[in-house]
């Protein structure tokens, strides 16, 4: 009966021609996005951001939601027609679309990948509105050491999935930490190594960060050599999966979805790491595991699924708690603080008309990218048509006139540049982006958290041990840490390494 | 010395300079003690552990086993001139935004990108730029309403 009400009260919410619109704007602007190889929505997300600032919270957040599972939809377009993913997030669909696509079977394979996303982003939203609630009133007991544990967890999952070595990672994270200490420090009010500039009084801007980090230096990766793509310009036709192609393809959807959904909860690149997870489950029970990589559409089925579910999972994180989950919730969060809305478990309860307008949005968003993909999938493939010549200059204005139209300031696209710059050169000496971006975006909170509960405990570092919930992240941080010298959770992440290598997260 | 060696030692040794610079100046602002942790207290131990951690990859190249690299810096000869252009035209960009105005900059930088850094016909590089100049002008400053500046020639 209380889901129920609150179920009409998200719809009463979304009803409404703004709502509607926005919504539409953002599931058309992910799958765009999506379409487009070298502008994710990270990308997407902050650009739009600044556009956000006059219509309210509930609006902004339904559009910038759209645009994130929007993008997980048309990225799988690009995997099949082309070979090449829009997202990293849909790699593993060019494995057995593109096989598909090359004997003819483009549309059976986008077909399934449309109505699998679906199906899994029904049942992640659903996921999300039974799970959230009843997590955000177990938060409620959180004090600073659990908060800054849990943060401090957070990180160290990145940190064990990052490719290469564990403590290259580590080391962004701390640079990370240390950059998120530019600014006035929250508690004393102290302005520290700002040197007079202004815009950092308020810390680095994650905008500037991100659309550095992110848009700038993939796009500068991007121009070392031209790419080569090769578009499959027979007509698309077909769409619909045939009986056979859904007797194969149901249990690899519903699969796919509850482990998307699953991993999506925890941090880190949940769609990249769900889509290969479902894939290499998908081919250990198979009774045909030879046919997977030459065009079976269980490949494309599952992981599809997976990747779309797992957006919805990475809603809960931020929530239940306030935290974000990789850098696309990041920017949320950041919409959240830019709109007054202080991010936390009181959340649901002192904001339903935001959290239920947002989940029932995500239930008309997948319909509407149903819509969208199906019968519009010409005209993505035109969009495809551009060359990247012509491309780049484009995504690189849209980052510039993004971070610029911020604040009006100068001195934030020169920090976007800076951070290209680092991020470029950074990906060649063999870094991750991934810890770095958490840890900015989390380091003041983590630093608020962690300076009160020292004085909670009167300077004692061992009440984040003492505490029980805290103690069990302290705990699991540090075997994810040390799992390197750990035979059994190093070879895990051997695995899982191979899977996420190149995401943005 | 191999590659993977040499890229190692260079961000050892650039983190380690940013690690002592951190701890070096949180100590011009309050570090305070672990009872009671001041605004110094995060950049000074924070620049100490990368510090560290940075010693600790740079003995790594000397006596450990890290990730081999194997691809080239750069995939083609060419390759940095397209990289040193775009950076440049960043750069450009943002210089000449107030001065130029926003509709005539957007035109020169797409201009010069779609004409150099993976060369266009003229007419092609004139049509994208055209209509990407007035589509952002638009888009951003007639619909979007961002206030862009509009330079010295007022458009």
């Amino acid at each position: 009966m209380d889901i129920l009400s609150h179920v009409l009260l998200g719809a009463q919410i979304l009803f409404t021609p703004t709502n509607l619109f926005f919504c539409f704007l953002g599931v058309l602007m992910g799958t765009l996005v999506g379409v487009l190889p070298g502008l994710g929505p990270t990308a997407a997300i902050a650009l739009l951001l600044p556009n956000t600032f006059h219509v309210p919270p509930v609006t902004a957040i339904i559009m910038l939601a759209g645009i994130y599972y929007g993008a997980m939809y048309g990225g799988s377009t690009t995997s099949i027609l082309v070979n090449i993913p829009g997202e990293a997030a849909s790699v593993i669909t060019c494995l057995d679309g593109y096989q598909m696509a090359q004997k003819g079977r483009a549309g059976p394979a986008l077909g399934i990948a449309a109505f699998g996303s679906f199906i899994a982003g029904t049942i992640s939203v659903l996921g999300l509105m039974l799970v959230a609630p009843p997590l955000a009133k177990f938060a409620l007991a959180f004090r600073p050491p659990e908060y800054f544990s849990l943060m401090l967890m957070g990180i160290a999952i990145l940190i064990y999935l990052a490719s290469g070595s564990i403590l290259k990672a580590l080391m962004m994270a701390v640079f990370g930490l240390l950059l998120g200490t530019i600014g006035m420090d929250a508690i004393s009010g102290t302005q520290r190594l700002t040197f007079g500039v202004l815009e950092l009084a308020d810390g680095i801007g994650l905008i500037p960060a991100i659309m550095g980090l992110f848009g700038v230096a993939e796009v500068i990766s991007n121009v070392e050599a031209e790419i080569k793509r090769e578009l499959i310009t027979a007509k698309v036709k077909n769409l619909l999966p045939n009986r056979q192609d859904w007797k194969e393809s149901f249990w690899p959807i519903i699969r796919g979805s509850l482990l998307g959904f699953f991993i999506g909860i925890l941090p880190g690149p949940a769609p990249v790491i769900s889509a290969f997870t479902s894939y290499a489950v998908e081919k250990k029970i198979s009774k045909h595991p030879e046919k997977f990589g030459t065009g079976t559409i269980v490949g494309v089925a599952g992981p599809e699924a997976a990747n779309n579910s797992a957006t919805g999972g990475a809603f809960i994180p931020l929530f239940t708690l306030g935290i974000p989950a990789n850098s696309v919730i990041a920017i949320l969060l950041g919409a959240f603080m830019i709109h007054g809305i202080q991010p936390g478990p009181m959340l649901i309860s002192k904001y339903p008309d935001l959290f239920w307008g947002t989940i029932m949005s995500m239930y008309l968003g997948n319909i509407m990218l149903l819509i969208l993909n199906l019968p519009l999938i010409g005209l993505w493939v035109k969009v495809l048509k551009v060359p990247y010549p012509i491309l780049f200059p484009l995504i690189l204005l849209f980052c510039l006139v993004g971070v610029f139209s911020l604040n009006y300031s100068n001195i934030e696209v020169a920090l976007m540049i800076g951070f290209g710059i680092f991020g470029y050169l950074a990906r060649k000496f063999q870094f991750e982006m991934a810890p770095l971006v958490l840890a900015i975006v989390i380091g003041p909170m983590m630093e608020n958290n962690l300076r009160l509960a020292l004085t909670i405990s009167q300077g004692d570092p061992a009440i984040f041990v003492q505490k029980p919930i805290s103690a069990v992240f302290i705990v699991i941080s540090i075997l994810l840490l040390i799992s390197p010298l750990l035979p059994w959770l190093g070879k895990r992440r051997k695995k899982l390494q191979e899977q996420v290598e190149g995401e943005e997260v | 010395m191999d590659k993977a060696k040499r890229y190692n030692r260079i961000s050892a040794v650039f983190f380690l300079g940013v690690g002592i610079f951190f701890s070096l100046y949180a100590r011009s602002v309050e570090i305070g003690t672990w009872n009671e942790p001041g605004p110094g207290f995060l950049p000074f131990w924070g620049g100490i552990v990368l510090a560290a951690m940075s010693m600790g990859l740079l003995l790594l190249t000397f006596w450990g086993r890290l990730p081999s690299i194997t691809q080239p810096f750069f995939p083609q000869s060419d390759s940095w001139k397209r990289v040193l252009a775009t950076f440049l035209a960043l750069i450009a960009y943002n210089l000449m935004l107030s001065p130029l105005g926003f509709t005539l900059v957007t035109f020169l930088f797409v201009a010069f990108l779609v004409r150099f850094v993976f060369p266009q016909s003229w007419t092609r590089t004139l049509v994208v730029a055209v209509l990407s100049s007035l589509a952002a002008r638009l888009l951003f400053v007639d619909f979007l309403e961002t206030q862009l500046p509009r330079g010295f020639f007022g458009f």
